[in-house]
């Protein structure tokens, strides 16, 4: 009941965000009864799963300032579940979910700790191996079709198929994420305000300090990384369902890990709103550029050199991301 | 500056009103075509490219002198004479990417067929997009096997796949120890019984390791090494150390082009010196192959579709290969001629069909004979089997083995091998080595 | 026998050849706890610096290697002074957020200048060449060179931190750098001047990979993660940790000779049929894995 009070309850937030945000949160609903185009529609679509795994990524990585380079593998376990389980037994996407992100959250428990036993650099360096043994032991095993992965043929399914998440029109998709991203932005709110959210920023601000007050740091981080990975297993079973092709190289490679930590980051590691406002501006950023300027209107490299030249510039001119310069900007009206 | 800007605007305003009529006189069939125009085989998305350019240049306008039909006609004659317009994409080897990719140009650019895609872990997930929307798909360049036996109705191949190509290879050795190869007396098979393989790990390199596993056993060749490899990785040492180590007669590899110069570079390096070296195309065919390699290509086997030598038995092939290497200063390449290929039957489907509506160009795709004079490769035409396990499969594509060779002018060519009945050089046989 | 010769002999050069292209990234870190993502791209500019001079003026591009590390030293400060210096005032986070940024724009700039077609370099001395000892031990020149320049460079590195003025400034500003700038080290220098010989050190390895290795934008992806791996390994900032790993690292990366040696010693059937090659690089990570269970600063590492 605390909990439920605690995720609908968004006052300490001012009135301009939350006018802001409702009215995010309308346009989003709305949208696809607008004329707008299949590209639109489709990056909205991977705003609003990549703001979903920057949520997933910012209990650990924002929150609990571990910095996780390997959320991949848990996007993999998600999807070859619902994936495997839809073709070989007919599970319905409702319950391949629940229990990919049983595996993961196992997976997670499994490595978390020994992988919290280092600090920094190594811990980073070692979620992307971790990330990458995950991978490559995927692209051997022929159950889930090795390298060459398994596709999920849409023409077998009586569409639409709420129940499997197989659907022709992008619009069902996107109001199931929807609904996803509305549940994920009530979830984060409970979590700051829980203990264990309490607990990790503790935690990132001084450890020492932290243990000294007997919190246990290990498992504090542990059972955060297992929120993180849920979330992220979660959005990969949905993706599976998407896309509707699961490849090792595709889905489990280092570019979406570090992808991932990307948008949080440069959104704002450690606030409710970071990953969202990240997902929003890289995501269009990076699909509108290639459109307007890539290899495709005959200029190679420029695309990605702009959004390159963006990242750095945001990640210099205030380390806290995009929403550190809100905030400041803020404090420096308020003096 | 006021009463400039009012002058400019109108002037703005008449220009982009030509602009538009201009854009709206003629009737255009648009064509959406997804190649990897960036990523790592960003160089062989380039000669697609062009390939696919050319071929639609040629549809467009009348050039009597080419021997195609295509180049007789302005456009699409069953259509009052409609304009292809081709609209590339980039998919930069990501699979959803291509999805996504094929989705818009269906939803957005209203493309009436999709081509492409190179890459056939892209192929398959583009194919599935057009499948569910009830969009054709001609695929021109990917060879994995698997694409035709899902019983899709939207999805015709013309290209043969990987097990085309490695029968080739192996009727191709047969060939040679009955000594049918020009300028090869015939080889006795103990000599070249053993074989070594290593392919890329991702969908098609895997396929291809597959199938050379099978065809080896059923050839009765003696396979001792077969191994997969990341493509993307730094250092191949102990890749060819592996193959080295079973002392291989023939060394087989699916790579592509990063990694198929490292490859080689590797080999003469560990200093390996196998009987006879094949590449399953794609990065052995790749022009940087040649190019950054030099010399050392010499004598290294590669299966392709086409070849500038096929000119010479080919009339067509010859003019057509004439006009790319106006444009792009180089020959034709296996790549760049299948584009070709794709964009022709494309046409030619269209022609057939007079009509964009998708019913009626799947109609005439499952019709459709396109004989092979009319082809620039080397084929016996094109006509995609209606149903069966390879169903949308073109079935009358052949493959060829080609060398490297030096000709005359101290160039090197890709010249022909096998079939036999159309070699244009003499086999070098054994590899001289590095 | 010769396998096992043949496999062991490579892993350790091309461990060396690793070895040298972490240097740089382990200087670096060790001076300002700060993981440069884009450090790849710097290997990448090495080997186009070589190559186009080489071109250009015809000399063999053995002698491009002291211009590269000019360059490379240069662009090393410049990105300190124009981009670093700012990212280092913020969380490890956001360093690894700019540092990403600046791998997309030079990657892509080199895209955008060269195209992205392979280039490699025909002729010079180590082109194509190499030696065979004998029982299985093959040394590609290439790779010798590099494993000499790496042994050159460690040893230089390291006595320019320990027995010179400069490295026991840079040493001050590693360890405590605002005590360092109490005591009169201008630490700001110090960090352009960490940049600089991290730049030069990879550039210049990269002048001298690219007389066998061919060049493409994309070329620094392959070694960056072998680089962090080999880092990490070691222990950030650890020198001599960095030079061990490598050799670690190499070695790791011949398992599938050894697996085969092994293989063909116990005459066990289903050794050979492990796809050993697939795993290449899993072996990698997961030895960085379980070393690092065991200690998790690293093999050498001093510091976290």
């Amino acid at each position: 009941m605390e909990t439920l009070k605690n995720a609908l309850d968004f006052s300490d937030f001012p009135g301009l965000d939350l006018t802001l945000a409702a009215s995010v949160a309308v346009f989003l609903m709305v949208f696809p009864f607008f004329p707008h185009s299949s590209f639109a529609m489709s990056t909205l679509i991977q705003f609003l799963i990549f703001s979903l795994y920057g949520m997933g990524w910012n209990t650990i990585g924002g929150y609990g300032g571990q910095v996780d380079l390997g959320k991949a593998q848990y996007l993999g376990i998600g999807a070859y579940t619902t994936a495997v389980m839809l073709l070989r037994w007919d599970m319905p996407f409702w319950i391949s979910m629940p229990v990919g992100v049983l595996f993961s959250v196992t997976w997670s428990f499994i490595i978390g700790y020994p992988l919290f036993k280092l600090k920094g650099h190594y811990f980073a360096i070692a979620t992307i191996a971790t990330s990458l043994v995950l991978k490559d032991l995927f692209e051997v095993w022929d159950l889930v079709g090795g390298s060459r992965g398994i596709e999920i043929l849409a023409g077998k399914y009586w569409t639409p198929d709420f129940l499997h998440l197989i659907f022709k029109g992008d619009t069902y998709y996107y109001y199931v994420i929807l609904g996803f991203f509305f549940f994920g932005i009530l979830f984060m709110n409970a979590f700051r305000k829980s203990r264990l959210g309490f607990q990790l920023r503790s935690i990132k601000d001084n450890e020492d300090i932290a243990r000294s007050l007997g919190i246990n740091a290990h498992w504090a981080k542990i059972k955060t990384y297992a929120i993180a990975t849920a979330f992220v297993s979660a959005v990969g079973s949905f993706h599976a369902c998407y896309v509707k092709n699961i490849e090792p190289e595709d889905t489990m490679s280092l570019d979406i890990s570090i992808l991932i930590a990307l948008m949080a980051m440069l959104g704002g590691a450690g606030s409710l709103w970071g990953p969202i406002i990240g997902a929003a501006v890289l995501v269009p950023l990076k699909s509108y550029l290639k459109e307007w300027l890539g290899a495709q209107a005959g200029m190679v490299g420029i695309d990605l050199i702009i959004y390159g030249a963006i990242i750095m510039i945001i990640s210099a001119a205030e380390p806290r991301g995009i929403w550190g310069m809100v905030e400041k900007a803020r404090r420096r009206r308020k003096n | 500056m006021k009463k400039r800007f009012t002058l400019v605007l109108p002037l703005m305003l008449v220009l982009s009103l030509i602009l538009v009529m201009q854009t709206y006189a003629v009737e255009t069939i648009k064509i959406g075509v997804i190649y990897p125009l960036t990523g790592g085989a960003a160089a062989e998305g380039r000669e697609l490219r062009a390939g696919a350019e050319l071929a639609a240049e040629i549809a467009n306008t009348r050039i009597p002198e080419i021997k195609m039909d295509m180049a007789k006609r302005a456009g699409i004659a069953s259509m009052g004479g409609a304009k292809i317009e081709l609209i590339f994409k980039d998919h930069e080897g990501n699979p959803t990417l291509g999805a996504d990719l094929a989705k818009k140009l269906i939803q957005d650019d209203k493309v009436i067929g999709i081509m492409g895609c190179y890459h056939s872990a892209v192929t398959k997930t583009v194919s599935a997009v057009c499948e569910e929307m009830g969009i054709p798909m001609i695929n021109d360049s990917s060879t994995s096997p698997a694409l035709t036996n899902r019983g899709f109705k939207w999805f015709w191949r013309t290209t043969p796949h990987d097990i085309t190509f490695t029968k080739d290879l192996f009727d191709f050795l047969k060939g040679l120890t009955e000594g049918k190869a020009m300028g090869v007396p015939a080889i006795s098979k103990a000599q070249i019984k053993t074989l070594a393989a290593a392919c890329e790990k991702t969908e098609w390199g895997s396929q291809v390791s597959e199938t050379i596993e099978s065809l080896s056993r059923e050839y009765g060749f003696d396979l001792k090494k077969s191994i997969l490899y990341a493509a993307k990785s730094p250092d191949l040492s102990s890749e060819i150390r592996s193959l080295k180590s079973v002392k291989p007669d023939i060394m087989l590899f699916a790579s592509y082009a990063s990694d198929a110069i490292l490859m080689m570079k590797t080999l003469k390096a560990e200093k390996a010196h196998p009987k006879m070296i094949w590449g399953q195309d794609a990065g052995f065919e790749a022009p940087e192959f040649r190019s950054t390699l030099g010399d050392d290509v010499i004598g290294v086997l590669s299966r392709t579709v086409f070849a500038p030598q096929v000119g010479q038995v080919k009339e067509v092939s010859g003019q057509v290969n004439f006009l790319y290497r106006k444009n792009m200063g180089r020959d034709l390449s296996g790549a760049s001629a299948r584009a070709f290929t794709g964009v022709q039957t494309w046409v030619e489907v269209l022609e057939k069909a007079g009509s964009t509506a998708p019913a009626a160009i799947q109609k005439a795709a499952n019709s459709i004979f396109i004989p092979g004079d009319q082809l620039i490769v080397p084929w016996k035409g094109i006509r995609f089997a209606a149903s069966g396990s390879d169903q949308g499969q073109n079935e009358l594509g052949s493959g060829m083995i080609g060398q490297y060779q030096k000709n005359k002018e101290g160039e090197i060519v890709m010249e022909i091998v096998y079939p036999f009945d159309v070699a244009t050089a003499k086999l070098i046989y054994p590899l001289k080595g590095f | 026998m010769e396998i096992l010769a043949g496999s062991l002999s490579a892993g350790l050069l091309i461990g060396m050849v690793f070895a040298l292209v972490a240097l740089g990234l382990t200087i670096i870190f060790g001076v300002m706890d700060i993981v440069n993502f884009a450090h790849g791209e710097f290997l990448m500019i090495g080997m186009y610096t070589a190559l186009l001079t080489a071109h250009a003026t015809g000399v063999d591009p053995l002698l491009t290697i002291p211009f590269a590390g000019l360059v490379g030293f240069l662009l090393g400060v410049v990105c300190y002074l124009g981009f670093v210096k700012y990212l280092i005032r913020g969380p490890m986070v956001a360093q690894l957020l700019g540092t990403f940024g600046l791998m997309l724009v030079l990657r892509n700039l080199a895209l955008f200048l060269f195209g992205s077609e392979d280039r490699t370099i025909q002729e010079g001395i180590l082109v194509g060449k190499s030696f065979d000892l004998g029982m299985g031990i093959i040394f590609p020149a290439t790779k010798l060179a590099a494993a000499v320049l790496s042994v050159i460079s460690f040893i230089a590195v390291w006595l320019l931190i320990n027995r010179t003025r400069i490295g026991k400034a840079l040493m001050a500003t590693a360890l405590n750098a605002q005590g360092a700038r109490y005591m009169g080290i201008p630490t700001e220098r110090m960090n352009a001047f960490a940049w600089g010989i991290g730049g030069a050190s990879v550039t210049m390895a990269g002048a001298l990979l690219v007389n066998f290795w061919s060049v493409t934008p994309f070329v620094g992806l392959l070694f960056t993660m072998i680089a962090f791996a080999i880092v990490a390994l070691g222990g950030f900032g650890s020198i001599p940790g960095a030079f061990f790993a490598g050799l670690i690292v190499g070695l790791i990366t011949e398992l599938p000779g050894i697996w085969d040696f092994v293989a063909e010693m116990t005459g066990f059937d289903w050794m050979a049929a492990v796809p050993m090659t697939s795993f290449k690089y899993t072996w990698v990570y997961l030895a960085y894995f379980l070393i690092m269970l065991i200690r998790p600063q690293g093999l050498f590492g001093w510091k976290h």
